[in-house]
């Protein structure tokens, strides 16, 4: 290897003038011996004579030359290249310690990695847009604080009337029926005004995007297809442009394909144009109408944060002394893009990188720890080459050069391991926990991220044994070879193993509150039996069925026909599925009640569901009954519609409701609440007024892990037939049934899409995937802390145990049992256990409250989580230490006394 | 033969401190001088007192070189050989102080002592 090695370097001088420096040399050497001879013929040599006596007066020409080329710095390659090569020749010499440290190395740097990778691609990346520092996110601002949707008109007001918004579009997202030659499906559409492709400087992949003109009212309806739309309907057609399809049954002519992974609002498949519908949804055109929309905007060059806060907020106010009906209190609510999409993740991702990095500094310290075990068998060797004359700065860079090269070799498994994890990471991630998710993955920042933490690693396990090892007692190593370890040493390894167990105890702790919360939210009732639950949702296409009453006859004919199925039990219909936040949150307000204002009314979790729905689900009846066939719509004669627009029409089917247990608690104390009357939902005197005919039991109808008390009400499909999800009562399992229940579903209508095909099992279990997948990343941190803090506490007692032969021989031969030695050997790894429990207990305890938001049910000190992981550590160190405790009792007494 | 041993014997060995200090001194009081001009110098200044392997000139030089206690350039020799001519440079003559300041300081005492020892 050094032979190859000075050849290249060699090979470097030459490329670098250095042959000319030896070529010089060569001429004056020349020059030199000629000026010499010709001095001894002068004093009468013969010119043989000379030449010789001329060699003889300068000395050795090859030592000479060699002593020049080293002092022009081969110098420095050459040692490096030496501690280098002494490196691979001890990894290779002490196969086992080089695979457990390096092993060690690699799990602590490639887990690091891996959630470096997952930071970087959500945090520290800036968003794939030009400039886009200066692309923010717009919204408004309630009255409470918290943020809100913006209304169309108060969008258009903004941009007119700022100076802050190079360009500013707002974006919504609705489900559209696509028919574009073959089966039609259910497709998110954004719903865009053109400037939102500005402001992103997004262009087309093909094709055109929106213009203003696309936006004006009364424009030919045109659409953006997506990247993946593109290749999946159309094949990558590029002659796509001018192609027309169609959306809910109506006609729209394609004009572009948006750049690949664009996907703005989130998961949009299709853009059509909102500023085009604005002129057909009077709700968009009402001011304090709120249809999920927000915004995007470029700040202008130059335009900071609060600048354009404070220009947003001026216009804010405006608009609120100009309607203060709608706008009271309303502000402008402006942060940057990035911070729209990643706010949410920063706080686990920070609790995550810090568990991966107690990862690293346990790994870091069990490395050390053998690596200090390893100095002592080497200790005689470094004591001769300090006889020798290596300085100690040469001891201390030769084994750090040795523990930078074990860094670097597990820096590279690291690199694997991390690619690996990344991979694993994405597919366990539940939809929407890792934003940015498709921009994850190895890049150079990455690399360079892995290199640093590899190099800094190899610096901080290798420096304390490499500094133990420069100062050695010289004479005493040499003497006693075997028993080298000094009180000091001993006292550094105990230190780092104490260290080590307490940072695994925390990691433990975290991962232990965590499993406990996990399993608090699994315990949580759901209200009704989630097993046997097939659901789903047909989009009926508007353009198809624009009567209610063909509607309602589709959805009843469906029903009918997948009750009828073999392993069917009933079927139910439900606008919102529980267990999910989301759905129709409704003002009510008991009938006779003074009434304050419309923000004052309580708040109810209001559902729609058909006569089978509390069955399907087994939701069980408390009082009064269900709805049954006479709760429809027949009371809307002719006379009690007439000079009802169509919303109103619609809202005043209405007539009963079911609440649940709660809801009677709350409001009905006295038990009274079947035949009550109460409002929904507003102040328009044409409002419904509804009577309670049932109470049935109460439904976890948000995520497990949120609380909330909030009061719920059923309404009768048969009244107000708000496009429902089918839930499915089988007798089997629910995913045997899926390819009978659509097959029903194609013979009713082949060409309305279903989608959502789910099991109730399912959306109970991605209810906490979120809490599963912290916990799952957690997890395994705390379990590949807890395997390097085994193999370090059972390196720990069995380098003792070498240490110690002579000493139990000893005493065995004194008369020490098998027991005496074994409770000896154990005794002292499980003092420093001990210590370091200690110590983590305490850190833990200090450190858990991270957690406090993560948790659900559980206090981030809770007692029992605790002690119970106090105990494991407890035990693992047992076992760790009692398989060279046995070893130890095997000790010949004759054999260890002749040790020496 | 063995007249020739006789000489070599009574040479002392050139210290490589000392010979750096030489070379730089032979500079600085001869001007720009190539190699063998400077070994020629101390050749005669020792008075056949010094056994000096010539080639350790050059080491030296290279050293001094590397410090840019020294430069060099290329020229014409005595002879019009091509010949390279060092020559001592600020910072040398710095050092060259510097050195024999201390060389004079080391020698007094080594002096005194080897004549109290003779003393003695």
């Amino acid at each position: 290897m050094i032979h190859h090695l000075r050849a290249l370097a060699a090979r470097l001088r030459g490329l670098f003038g250095d042959r000319k420096a030896n070529q010089e040399l060569d001429d004056e050497i020349e020059a030199h011996l000629h000026s010499l001879a010709e001095r001894y013929v002068r004093q009468g040599m013969t010119e043989g004579e000379a030449a010789w006596a001329a060699r003889r007066q300068f000395g050795n020409i090859t030592l000479l030359k060699e002593a020049n080329r080293e002092m022009r710095g081969i110098r420095l390659i050459d040692t490096l290249s030496q501690d280098l090569r002494f490196g691979a020749r001890i990894l290779v010499k002490s196969p086992g310690f080089s695979f457990v440290a390096i092993l060690t190395l690699a799990l602590g740097i490639g887990a690091n990695t891996a959630i470096f990778s997952v930071v970087n691609g959500t945090l520290i990346k800036p968003l794939p847009y030009e400039e886009s520092e200066r692309l923010v996110f717009v919204a408004e601002q309630a009255a409470s604080g918290g943020q809100a949707p913006v209304s169309y008109p108060n969008f258009t007001d903004w941009r007119a009337q700022n100076r802050v918004f190079e360009r500013v579009g707002v974006f919504n997202s609705g489900g559209y029926t696509l028919t574009a030659g073959g089966e039609a499906e259910l497709v998110v559409a954004g719903q865009v005004t053109a400037d939102l492709f500005a402001a992103l400087r997004v262009n087309a992949a093909i094709g055109r995007v929106f213009t203003n003109e696309d936006d004006r009212p009364g424009a030919a309806p045109v659409v953006m297809l997506s990247h993946d739309l593109w290749r999946r309907v159309f094949g990558g057609d590029p002659q796509v442009v001018g192609q027309r399809i169609l959306l809910d049954g109506y006609g729209y002519t394609v004009i572009g394909v948006a750049p690949r992974g664009f996907s703005v609002p989130s998961g949009a498949a299709i853009w059509v144009s909102a500023g085009l519908m604005v002129a057909h949804r009077p709700d968009w055109q009402q001011r304090g109408n709120y249809p999920q929309f927000y915004g995007i905007a470029r700040l202008k060059p130059g335009v900071t944060l609060e600048q354009a806060r404070a220009d947003l907020d001026n216009i804010a106010v405006n608009l609120e002394k100009q309607y203060p009906d709608t706008n009271k209190g309303r502000r402008v609510r402006i942060i940057p893009l990035l911070e729209n999409y990643v706010g949410d993740t920063r706080a686990a991702l920070r609790i995550l990188m810090g568990a991966v990095s107690f990862v690293l500094l346990i790994a870091c310290a069990n490395a050390a720890s053998l690596t200090l075990a390893r100095s002592t068998v080497r200790a005689s060797e470094m004591a001769i080459r300090a006889a020798l004359g290596a300085s100690a700065g040469r001891i201390v860079r030769q084994l750090l050069t040795e523990s930078v090269l074990f860094a670097l070799l597990g820096g590279g498994l690291g690199l694997a391991i991390a690619q690996w994890g990344v991979k694993l990471i994405l597919a366990i991630a539940p939809e929407g926990a890792i934003p940015r998710a498709a921009e994850i993955r190895l890049d150079s920042r990455v690399l360079l991220f892995a290199a640093a933490v590899s190099a800094i690693t190899g610096v901080l396990f290798g420096l304390l044994p490499a500094l133990q090892a420069s100062r050695p007692d010289r004479q005493g190593a040499l003497k006693e070879t075997t028993r080298g370890a000094t009180g000091h040493k001993r006292l550094l390894r105990s230190g780092l193993l104490v260290a080590e167990i307490a940072l695994t105890l925390v990691l433990l702790v975290g991962a232990g509150l965590l499993i406990r919360s996990f399993w608090q939210l699994r315990q949580v009732a759901t209200g009704f039996d989630h097993n046997h639950l097939l659901t789903f949702n047909i989009a009926l296409s508007p353009g198809k069925y624009p009567e209610l009453e063909r509607q309602i006859r589709f959805y009843q004919q469906v029903s009918e026909r997948l009750a009828s199925l073999p392993g069917v039990q009933s079927v139910g219909l439900s606008s919102r599925l529980p267990l999910r936040a989301g759905g129709w949150q409704a003002r009510f307000l008991i009938d006779r009640q003074s009434a304050p204002a419309l923000s004052q009314w309580p708040v109810m979790d209001a559902s729609v569901v058909d006569v089978n729905y509390f069955k399907t689900m087994k939701i069980p009846l408390i009082g009064g009954r269900g709805f049954d066939e006479r709760d429809d719509r027949s009371h809307l004669t002719q006379e009690v519609t007439k000079g009802m627009n169509a919303l109103q029409k619609f809202v005043a089917g209405l007539r009963v409701i079911i609440i649940d247990e709660e809801f009677a608690r709350r409001h009905f104390p006295n038990g009274d609440a079947i035949g009550k009357r109460i409002r929904i939902n507003g102040e328009d005197p044409k409002d419904p007024v509804v009577t309670v005919v049932g109470i049935v039991g109460r439904v976890k109808m948000e995520e497990p892990s949120r609380k909330s008390n909030r009061a719920q009400g059923y309404f009768p499909f048969l009244q107000f037939p708000l496009g429902p999800t089918f839930i499915v009562r089988t007798q089997t399992s629910p995913e045997a049934l899926m390819a009978a229940v659509r097959r029903q579903v194609a013979e009713v209508d082949p060409s309305q899409p279903i989608h959502n095909v789910r099991s109730l099992e399912q959306i109970r279990s991605e209810s906490i995937a979120r809490e599963r997948f912290i916990l799952a990343l957690v997890g395994s941190f705390a379990a590949i802390a807890l395997a390097l803090a085994m193999v370090g506490i059972y390196g720990m007692t069995s380098y003792l145990v070498t240490q110690r032969t002579r000493e139990i021989g000893v005493r065995m031969t004194l008369g020490a049992q098998a027991g005496d030695v074994l409770r000896m050997v154990i005794w002292r790894g499980m003092r420093l256990t001990g210590a370091g429990v200690t110590w983590g207990l305490a850190a833990a305890f200090a450190l858990t409250r991270v957690l406090r938001n993560l948790l659900f049910e559980v206090s981030a000190t809770d007692p029992v989580t605790f002690a119970l992981i106090a105990l494991l550590l407890f035990g693992v160190a047992l076992i760790a230490s009692y398989i060279p405790a046995r070893r130890a009792t095997k000790v010949d007494p004759l054999q260890a006394l002749r040790h020496e | 033969m063995s007249k020739e041993k006789n000489t070599e014997a009574q040479k002392s060995e050139v210290l490589q401190g000392t010979l750096d200090l030489m070379v730089l001194k032979v500079l600085d009081a001869l001007g720009p001088q190539h190699g063998y001009g400077i070994a020629r110098r101390i050749e005669q200044v020792s008075e056949q007192v010094l056994q000096l392997n010539e080639g350790t000139v050059y080491t030296s030089l290279l050293r001094l070189q590397q410090r840019k206690w020294i430069a060099s350039e290329w020229g014409a020799s005595e002879n019009n050989r091509k010949a390279k001519y060092y020559s001592i440079t600020k910072s040398g003559r710095k050092q060259l102080a510097l050195e024999t300041e201390n060389w004079e300081r080391i020698a007094g005492v080594i002096g005194r002592l080897l004549k109290l020892e003779g003393q003695g």
